[in-house]
């Protein structure tokens, strides 16, 4: 049906290509993911084709939930079919030490990109991919719960006021919130009414991740694994991530000023409800809760007291398949993508999410366009990209890191004590990280 | 020729599609899916590993709680989704003024997918969710339904259950209409008792539906990990680990094929084994006369 | 005295089988009703009355048709025909099928006949996530990537329908068909006449079987379409679900379109599986 008239199309598209066009055109493919993701990477193409007429690219978008399966599959079967992988940061690893990905190409200039960001695309030594675009976590707080409850919420960028880089790197380096003020805070926002909770104080977007919860343990001095990536003991459970898990938990179960098992997106919805009080979550949240009528303000990602500062980062990368037969053109592609003005540019333009190339970097920092809010919160992304940003850790065992890690916190925040949970993620992520070890 | 006693040509025509199908589409993927747990990825590399990957489950602690969650969750779930749509499929069957309304409602289940039905149980079981709102009612505390080491197997067994009967019920219904009205009638007449005509009567005539019904379920619910993937990811404290989600974690978050086919082979020995039993049990045919 | 004490007696009896019926009714229906109510409300309203949960969650307030029109401005009427399309079309090649494999297993007796019954036995047995990446390969290697075949050929075969049909037929009495043997009658008209008749209830449930699975596939469409020019209903339900929000009220509205179509298909057919059964149950 539609397949047929598909066909019919592109076999008519093709003759009539054939009959004017001279170049012979090569077709690329690229798996995305589903959503804005798409739209935004169609514009970068779309911007690549009007330079390269002779070169297609067809996006295959695939669901949010289900792009790593599908991207694992395809790719372990060597097939042909796929040019260019989009890639998350941490998996980088696991597909480079199993042969997915090419080398990126040494001739392409990668010397305008954040090296934070570039540096979580190498693995042992040798690039793998590029970095498409960074992510920043804030802290968004609800201006009225807080001026009802009779608080002073954290200093941040708020509705009606403009910020200069300046003033956003004093309010980042010298007025960020510690954890302990967020809690006390939020011990103070949380109503427990008739038996239930009615505003919960504070949660995380990404309840339990260790893209989300990594500055919990390093902000009190411990790396999460080992520098050989496969060490869990002696980090893990330090006496760092105890204290660090140990506050985590007290959120959920002492306190109980966080609402358990919240689903991707749901932090966002029951902020824009006004039923929750603050949220640590990605920039992405902004043009969702702008279409709210919630007044909320933006504060920097908190720390420990006594600690260091660390913010989450890292984001999505382009790969090329070690299976392509168009390894040129998909490098030269990857290379627009991420390393090229015009590129660039599409994709921020569209995607609205942080850069990892320094002259947009710059762009904003220094542009009227990024004084006002909600956009000036990008300038406190920049300050921590280049500042406090720690990126995940780098080893093929992070499927393995990665789930050991949400058990223990998410088990933590049921109730599980946290010696044991931290114990029980160390012996798991090192007997199940050996296998892909030896 | 065409009187031989097996007519060889006929059952080669009725059997091939089915057979050609099943071999190229089904067991030739399992025989080359049980090949690879003879082998391991190392650095990009296939490496023939031998019974390794067998030999390593043995002193898989992982695997050996994970077994008893499996072998837990089935012990539960199987009988209680087979006696609920037995029930079910018999208040469905029953006439009066009223029921067909309750019939279509019966059948609300079949059409919300898993993946639909455990979103929308997801939310309705939160701490301060539908469920809890209901039970508050009644005055029961708010219970922490799959946050909890206690309760959340038994929530998945619930839930499973619920997206589960009204499918099995129909083919019960198919069952019952094999049995023909006259021997309740003769039954009745005789003075038979209502729960007696059930236990010396339905069931073991329903004997041939029940064993497909029952091998049917039990495939499902062991290979089941859907619920566990999307709700608590085999937590909290690994209470809900079932093979299948170890199997999947080693396969598709791990990228250890080896490891994970080699879990899903023993659990379709132990599935077998059982099946088997069931077969025994349930499909001596002389019974029947 | 004894008919006046039976009256009440039965209107009792009446009134306590309705409750017995509506508390199971309430349970099946609640969780669809839920999403009915939800798919009817703005996607900000979602969780406003949910969390923590008021009666309010049940009623929708004041409702708003915004979520189904955005469903079918995605396209999602296309998505629905494409998947009725793929489960019909194996829905009636498999009933043929494995129905003939069911009724030749259970019919005759040859060589071999247990290994090919277990072999059967144990095509439904391996998930399909262990099967996904090979099948994947032997599709692509007969050039079925991206084309609906790929979607129906490798489901027609169906090793849990076999099995159903082969049960339902070894029921069935031999003496009819040697009966029809001696009067010269064609094994194929033994099939469609007597078989085939005496068979509906269960090819209703085998129906049911094929449909359902092929309404509920979601792995294998992604795979096998990666073009994603033809989408079937839960591939087009995953883009509900993305990377920092879910567009909950389409999702509860699609929900609720496609957990109705495959009842609306199933009522008309009940007259075929409750004919007779008046008395079949525990009724007294």
């Amino acid at each position: 049906m539609k397949i047929t008239q598909f066909a019919i199309a592109a076999g008519l598209a093709a003759g009539l290509l054939a009959g004017t066009a001279l170049a012979q055109e090569k077709t690329l493919t690229m798996i995305v993911i589903e959503g804005g993701d798409t739209t935004a990477m169609q514009a970068v193409v779309d911007a690549y084709k009007a330079e390269h007429p002779d070169v297609a690219i067809n996006l295959q978008p695939y669901p949010f939930a289900q792009f790593f399966q599908v991207a694992e599959l395809r790719l372990r079967s060597a097939e042909t079919g796929i040019d260019l992988v989009y890639v998350d940061a941490p998996l980088l690893a696991s597909y480079a030490s199993r042969g997915f990905l090419s080398p990126i190409d040494a001739a392409i200039d990668t010397s305008a990109l954040v090296p934070a960001a570039l540096d979580a695309g190498r693995y042992e030594g040798t690039q793998f991919a590029l970095p498409i675009n960074n992510s920043a976590q804030v802290l968004y707080f609800n201006k009225a719960l807080f001026e009802a409850a009779g608080i002073t919420p954290p200093a941040g960028l708020t509705e009606g006021e403009t910020a200069s880089q300046v003033e956003v790197d004093t309010l980042a380096s010298s007025e960020r919130w510690t954890w302990e003020q967020v809690a006390e805070a939020a011990r103070a926002l949380t109503v427990f009414e008739g038996g239930r909770t009615t505003t919960y104080g504070f949660t995380v977007e990404q309840f339990g991740e260790l893209y989300q919860l990594q500055p919990f343990g390093e902000s009190l001095g411990s790396p999460v694994i080992g520098p050989d990536g496969y060490t869990a003991a002696g980090y893990l459970d330090s006496e760092a991530w105890t204290k660090g898990a140990t506050f985590w938990g007290n959120l959920y179960n002492e306190w109980a000023v966080s609402p358990k098992s919240l689903g991707y997106g749901e932090a966002a919805s029951l902020f824009g409800n006004g039923q929750l009080a603050m949220f640590a979550g990605g920039t992405w949240n902004l043009p969702i809760l702008s279409a709210t009528d919630v007044d909320f303000g933006v504060a920097p990602y908190p720390y420990f007291e006594g600690g260091s500062v660390v913010t989450p980062t890292g984001s999505w990368y382009v790969g090329v398949n070690a299976a392509s037969a168009n390894q040129a053109e998909a490098m030269a592609f990857a290379s627009y993508l991420t390393t090229s003005d015009a590129g660039t540019k599409v994709w921020f333009d569209s995607l609205q999410q942080l850069p990892t190339y320094t002259p947009l970097l710059d762009t904003i920092s220094t542009s009227a366009d990024y004084d006002a809010f909600p956009q000036n919160v990008f300038r406190l992304g920049v300050y921590d990209s280049l500042n406090t940003a720690k990126a995940r850790p780098v080893t093929a065992a992070y499927g393995q890191l990665q789930d050991a890690f949400r058990t223990a916190f998410v088990d933590i925040a049921n109730g599980v004590p946290v010696a044991d949970a931290l114990a029980s993620a160390v012996q798991k992520f090192e007997a199940a990280a050996s296998r892909v070890a030896q | 020729m065409s009187r031989s006693r097996t007519p060889v040509l006929l059952i080669a025509a009725l059997l091939a599609p089915a057979l050609i199908g099943l071999v190229v589409f089904r067991l030739y993927p399992v025989g080359l899916a049980i090949s690879d747990s003879l082998f391991n990825m190392v650095r990009g590399q296939q490496i023939f590993v031998g019974l390794d990957n067998y030999l390593s489950l043995l002193t898989d602690r992982t695997f050996w709680k994970s077994m008893q969650v499996t072998l837990w969750f089935n012990l539960l779930i199987n009988p209680i989704q087979i006696a609920l749509a037995l029930g079910l499929a018999l208040l469905y069957v029953q006439n009066f003024k009223g029921v067909t309304l309750y019939r279509v409602l019966f059948l609300i289940p079949i059409g919300v997918s898993l993946p639909t039905a455990v979103i929308i149980w997801r939310i309705m079981l939160t701490q301060d969710g539908l469920v809890n709102g209901l039970v508050g009612i009644a005055g029961v505390p708010a219970q922490p339904w799959l946050t909890s080491e206690s309760l959340a197997l038994y929530s998945i067994i619930a839930i499973a259950t619920w997206k589960g009967i009204s499918y099995w019920m129909i083919f019960i219904i198919g069952g019952l209409q094999t049995i023909a009205p006259e021997i309740y009638d003769a039954a009745r007449i005789d003075g038979v008792k209502s729960w007696q005509r059930l236990i010396f009567i339905t069931i073991p005539l329903l004997r041939p539906t029940l064993l497909f019904v029952l091998v049917a379920d039990v495939t499902i619910n062991f290979l089941l990990f859907a619920p566990i993937f999307m709700l608590t990811q085999g937590g909290p404290a690994d209470s809900t680990n079932v093979l299948m989600y170890e199997a999947y974690k080693s396969g598709f978050i791990f990228g250890d094929m080896g490891r994970a086919m080699a879990i899903i082979v023993v659990v379709v020995a132990i599935l077998l084994v059982i099946v088997g039993l069931q077969f025994k049990l349930l499909s001596n045919r002389e019974a029947r006369s | 005295m004894s008919t006046h004490a039976a009256t009440p007696k039965k209107a009792l009896s009446l009134g306590l089988k309705h409750l017995v019926y509506l508390v199971i009714a309430f349970i099946f229906v609640l969780p669809l009703w839920w999403a009915i109510v939800s798919s009817l409300r703005p996607n900000s309203a979602i969780f406003a009355d949910i969390f923590p949960f008021t009666p309010k969650a049940l009623l929708p307030t004041p409702p708003t048709f915004e979520a189904y029109a955005g469903v079918f401005e995605r396209g999602f009427g296309q998505i629905i025909a494409n998947t009725m399309l793929v489960a019909l079309v194996t829905m009636v090649a498999g009933l043929v099928v494995n129905g003939a494999a069911g009724f030749a297993f259970a019919m005759f007796d040859f060589k071999g006949k247990k290994i090919v019954l277990s072999a059967i036995i144990i095509s439904f047995m391996l998930p399909f996530e262990a099967i996904a990446l090979p099948l994947y390969t032997v599709t692509q290697q007969l050039g079925w990537l991206d084309n609906i075949a790929a979607l129906i050929v490798p489901s027609v075969a169906n090793g849990l329908a076999v099995f159903l049909f082969y049960q339902f037929f070894s029921q069935v009495p031999k003496d009819y068909a040697e009966a029809a043997r001696l009067d010269g009658v064609s094994w194929l008209n033994i099939l469609m006449r007597i078989y085939v008749p005496l068979s509906l209830p269960t090819c209703i449930s085998a129906a049911l079987l094929l449909f359902i699975f092929q309404w509920e596939a979601f792995l294998w469409p992604l795979l096998a379409m990666p073009s994603q020019q033809f989408k079937v209903i839960q591939v087009g339900m995953a883009a509900f679900q993305q990377q920092y929000q879910t567009i909950w009220n389409q999702l509860f509205a699609v929900s609720v379109i496609t957990a109705l179509i495959p009842i609306a298909l199933l009522m008309p057919l009940q007259r075929y599986y409750v004919q007779g059964l008046a008395g079949a149950g525990i009724k007294g």
